[in-house]
């Protein structure tokens, strides 16, 4: 019955809200309505796009604590609301079941990985840091001074046996931490791919 | 860009290039890499703009341009070295900029020469450049003697005539694979547009002689009066989200954070580091040390200078050299934190091992990358591989607070839109808590070497706060505690007196965070937007502006106004923030008349002469050595671009033989080919639908779905000779390994001649790897680990394959 109301309206050339009106309520508004849906109630709050560095202004929909939808932030001078397909993407990441929810351990020789707390995956590097750390210290270089010929004894105090590679892809605060934390230990062998 | 202009930054931003009126893109396929460049360069189009576009592909870029000429993979100095020449022998230069804005005049020492590609001062066994000889002729007052015209044969402009003499259109043709007259047509448009940007990204630098290349970008651009100026510059197109930020918080082994150089072993005090460094970097490093150390830095300790760890400066620990260290066992612990090396680096077989001979390996990601579990590569036996390796879960972007610093530094904040997936957090917290245990570890020991961890400050908050962070990188008053609330606060504070982190982001949080700002009004329509978010240094959108402006002071370019002097108001004044010392200091002053204030000579350098600014002209009563102010960026591989084949080349160096590749180049592979065995040039780039590694977009359904797999893209004539046709199956084979991919048979790649010999080059994407939703093979299995002596950047986009059908 439906099929045919539907078929016969078409075939008289009724309008749409004609249409509308024969099944008691407008579709222009359910369509608003029904887009309308998808964000009510979300909160937009403006991010960066963690691709190239154009630091592309988005602006992302969330509602309780999920992310319902991302697109271009309007108000950005940059990009002004434009995204490119990689950007636009960003919004499975948030919500991606192949992300790494878990600190995990990976023990010598095994072939697989086990889940662990935070305390315990802290507690472990803390301690690798300390031992190698203690062990690998360099009090002083010996150089030979290209003037007289000698052997100098020159004070560098530092570590020998860590490396810290990181990041173009975290924030200034944490490549700044990052920084810190290794000259702090004393290891200033702190690279990352600003240099490939 | 640092020896050239005085600081490494793209010197303009991306809403400016719509005021160009002409563009050279080389070495960037923005169009896929950075599509948001694109935007604005289309904008200039519309407005009548030209666009040159040189690659060894006809890229999405070129598909948009006036003037397209495909070059040979890693030939750039040839054919920018012919436009140069071109440029001086037709006068094409702005006499005025040239004369008062570059070190044109000044005078360069009697010992420098250039005999068969080798300046003075080479090493043979070291393979290294002694740089004395490329200084400038001193007077008795230590400054450089100034020619009183560019034609003294002593004159830098001489120097550099005399240079690019040799690079004329027929050589670069022989070389580069462009046709002479295409080349002399690229000169004709990029010299007549003013203002002319250029563009480049990895195709420039990924090469043995990738400084080199830019530094002839700069020569250009200083000759024809670009630089400084809105719609010109040089526009380094950064990588990655935030590798301006991570550049300027140096997590790099040769310098600290705001670009200080890192302390060696001959740097006993800071008095030392001073003489080594010029007194420019005192009141920088002191404050550094504030912030790090607090009240346990004074003057009577030298600011905690001592607490520092010092390298060996003979040891060259730059990324891929760090991996061939590790790999001999010098490491133990690597920490690696939003990188996949297992994937990025070029010869991986090297990181492949290298991770092998470590205790530990700790991962911070958002997915199980490559590197992290390298112990499972297929081929791989787990057990045989004894290092520990721990993964923490990181927070992605949108979940966690911060600032990144885009390509046109500007510092942008945001608050985090959600809560971290699961249990991953912010690699913030991450550090913080992993120091805080560290540092209990070590509670109450005595030993001098425990110092530095004992006595940091190092307070953010009982839940990381970035924006505590921020605000020690914006800065402190020391005597108050208050935050500082300009740059220009901070230059004034006496020394010790004031903190920062990172003293080129001084005043950043100083009157509110200023990083947040959202006020996208551009009243000047130049699209400077100056009061959105930050951008350092103290603001300023265009760097070097003050070269925008004539001798008074006035805009050369009256559509385009960055700054003017206010003679009424005894002040510079502008659209834009100006890069002066001093904005109350007239153009007629020393201080005003500072094109380039970040180069000791104060302008801008087509010559990279060793010279250290502000030494006294007699020796210091007390016997110590003296201080200077500040020292000039050198090149390690000569004050003037050289062209120099890659390391793996189809062919020999026509302008020296003898001297066929670069002669400082650091050549880490131990397998080198030669074009017999494998005749063709394999070049690497990115697409659209991947970054990078590839670490996030593979776990991307959407993008794998558009761009599933890598491919070997070949003309159509490669294709003939090895008998394939599109979607076939292919092995690319170097001397360093081989992998198996399926050919795109295109029109975008064609064959060419170089030195009268048939050549093709063969283009292949390197995002892939054996993990994520969509593995693939590794392009890094064949691309070759042969250094850029100064940069440390690999030669990605050259080395020699051999290609043939796998089925």
């Amino acid at each position: 019955m439906d099929v045919s109301r539907r078929g016969f309206f078409k075939l008289s050339g009724l309008s749409i809200a004609a249409l509308a009106a024969g099944l008691g309520f407008d579709p222009a508004v359910a369509e608003a309505k029904g887009y309308a849906l998808k964000l009510e109630g979300t909160k937009k709050i403006p991010s960066i796009c963690h691709f190239c560095s154009g630091g592309c202004g988005m602006l992302l929909y969330v509602k309780e604590g999920k992310l319902i939808h991302l697109e271009g932030d309007p108000d950005h001078p940059t990009n002004e609301g434009t995204l490119c397909p990689k950007a636009a993407s960003l919004l499975s990441v948030a919500n991606s079941p192949d992300r790494v929810t878990k600190p995990r351990r990976r023990a010598p020789g095994a072939d697989k990985w086990e889940d662990i707390s935070w305390e315990e995956a802290l507690d472990i590097v803390a301690k690798k840091t300390k031992e190698v750390r203690d062990a690998s210290w360099k009090v002083a270089d010996q150089i030979v001074n290209a003037k007289t010929g000698l052997t100098e004894s020159l004070t560098v105090n530092r570590v020998e046996g860590i490396a810290f590679l990181g990041s173009a892809e975290v924030d200034n605060e944490e490549s700044y931490l990052i920084k810190k934390f290794c000259q702090l230990i004393g290891t200033p062998y702190n690279e990352h791919q600003a240099r490939i | 860009m640092s020896p050239s202009f005085g600081r490494g930054a793209m010197t303009n931003s991306w809403s400016d290039l719509k005021n160009a009126e002409v563009f050279l893109i080389a070495g960037s396929n923005c169009a896929e890499n950075h599509p948001i460049a694109m935007k604005w360069i289309n904008r200039a189009k519309e407005n009548g703009a030209k666009i040159i576009v040189v690659d060894p592909r006809f890229t999405r870029t070129a598909s948009k341009a006036d003037i397209f000429a495909q070059i040979r993979p890693g030939t750039d100095i040839a054919y920018l070295g012919a436009i140069i020449n071109y440029i001086i022998e037709q006068k094409l230069y702005d006499q005025k900029y040239v004369l008062n804005y570059t070190n044109a005049l000044l005078k360069v020492s009697t010992d420098y020469k250039l005999e068969d590609g080798l300046f003075s001062g080479y090493d043979a066994k070291t393979r290294k450049y002694g740089t004395a000889s490329w200084g400038y002729q001193l007077g008795p007052d230590k400054k450089p003697l100034k020619a009183e015209s560019i034609e003294d044969p002593d004159s830098v402009f001489s120097k550099l005539k005399a240079h690019y003499s040799r690079y004329t259109f027929d050589t670069a043709e022989k070389i580069s694979g462009i046709p002479a007259a295409k080349i002399k047509e690229i000169a004709d448009v990029f010299c007549k547009g003013k203002p002319a940007s250029i563009l480049y990204a990895l195709g420039m630098t990924q090469h043995t002689t990738g400084v080199q290349g830019i530094r002839a970008y700069a020569i250009i651009q200083l000759l024809l009066g670009n630089i400084g100026k809105a719609g010109g510059g040089i526009n380094a197109l950064r990588g990655e989200p935030n590798v301006q930020g991570s550049t300027d918080m140096a997590n790099l082994v040769s310098n600290l954070p705001g670009y200080l150089p890192h302390p060696i072993n001959t740097d006993k005090t800071l008095r030392d580091y001073l003489v080594r460094n010029g007194s420019f970097f005192e009141k920088h490093i002191v404050a550094q040390l504030k912030a790090w150390f607090g009240e346990n830095a004074t003057k009577d300790n030298d600011y905690g200078f001592s607490l520092l760890p010092k390298t060996n400066p003979a040891v060259n620990a730059t990324m891929v050299k760090l991996f061939e260290m590790m790999n001999k066992e010098q490491f133990k612990l690597l920490f690696n934190v939003g990188s996949n090396s297992l994937v990025s680096i070029p010869d991986r077989q090297l990181v492949r091992s290298a991770l092998t001979k470590l205790d530990m390996l700790v991962v911070s990601d958002l997915f199980e990358i490559e590197t992290a579990q390298f112990w499972r590569e297929p081929g791989v036996n787990p057990a045989d591989i004894k290092t520990e390796v721990i993964m923490f879960p990181a927070a992605f972007v949108y979940e966690k607070a911060g600032s990144m610093s885009n390509s046109s530094r500007w510092i942008q904040w945001k608050d985090a839109a959600l809560e971290p997936l699961g249990e991953s957090l912010p690699d913030l917290d991450m550090l913080d808590h992993l120091f805080k245990k560290i540092r209990k570890l070590y509670a109450g020991s005595t030993d001098v070497k425990d110092a530095p961890i004992l006595k940091a400050r190092w307070d953010y908050g009982e839940h990381t706060s970035a924006l505590k962070v921020l605000q020690e990188l914006s800065g402190y008053d020391e005597t108050t505690g208050k935050l500082l609330p300009t740059i220009g606060d901070y230059l004034k504070a006496p020394i010790g007196t004031a903190s920062t982190g990172c003293w080129i982001y001084a005043g950043v949080t100083g009157n509110g965070n200023l990083a947040a700002r959202r006020n996208n009004a551009d009243p000047s329509g130049l699209g400077l937007f100056k009061d959105w978010s930050f951008a350092w240094p103290g603001n300023v959108r265009i760097l070097y502006n003050r070269a925008s402006c004539d001798e008074a002071g006035q805009p050369v370019d009256a559509k385009r106004k960055l700054i003017w002097w206010d003679e009424a108001a005894k002040v510079w004044a502008g659209n834009d923030g100006g890069d002066l010392v001093d904005k109350t200091k007239g153009p007629d002053t020393p201080e005003g008349k500072l094109s380039f204030r970040m180069n000791p000579e104060g302008v801008g350098r087509l010559f990279a002469a060793t010279y250290m600014s502000g030494l006294p002209a007699e020796a210091p009563a007390d016997g110590l050595p003296a201080i200077g102010i500040r020292p000039a960026g050198i090149c390690v591989d000569g004050p003037l671009p050289e062209f120099y084949e890659p390391t793996e080349s189809p062919t020999t160096n026509i302008l020296h033989p003898e001297v066929s590749i670069s002669p400082c180049a650091l050549v880490v592979s131990t397998q080198i080919g030669k074009s017999d065995k494998f005749p063709h040039v394999l070049t690497t780039y990115g697409v659209v639908e991947h970054f990078c590694a590839g670490g996030i977009t593979r776990n991307i359904p959407w993008l794998n779905e558009i761009m599933p797999e890598p491919f070997a893209e070949i003309s159509k004539n490669l294709a003939a000779k090895i008998k394939v046709v599109e979607g076939d199956m292919v092995e690319v084979s170097s001397a360093r390994g081989k992998i198996t991919v399926r050919a795109l048979v295109t029109d975008r790649l064609q064959s060419y001649k170089v030195n009268g010999k048939d050549t093709e080059t063969i283009g292949m994407p390197w995002s892939w790897g054996f993990a994520s939703l969509s593995p693939g093979p590794s392009t890094n299995e064949i691309t070759i680990a042969a250094l850029d002596p100064g940069a440390g950047t690999p030669e990605y986009k050259v080395c020699l394959v051999d290609i043939r059908r796998a089925n």
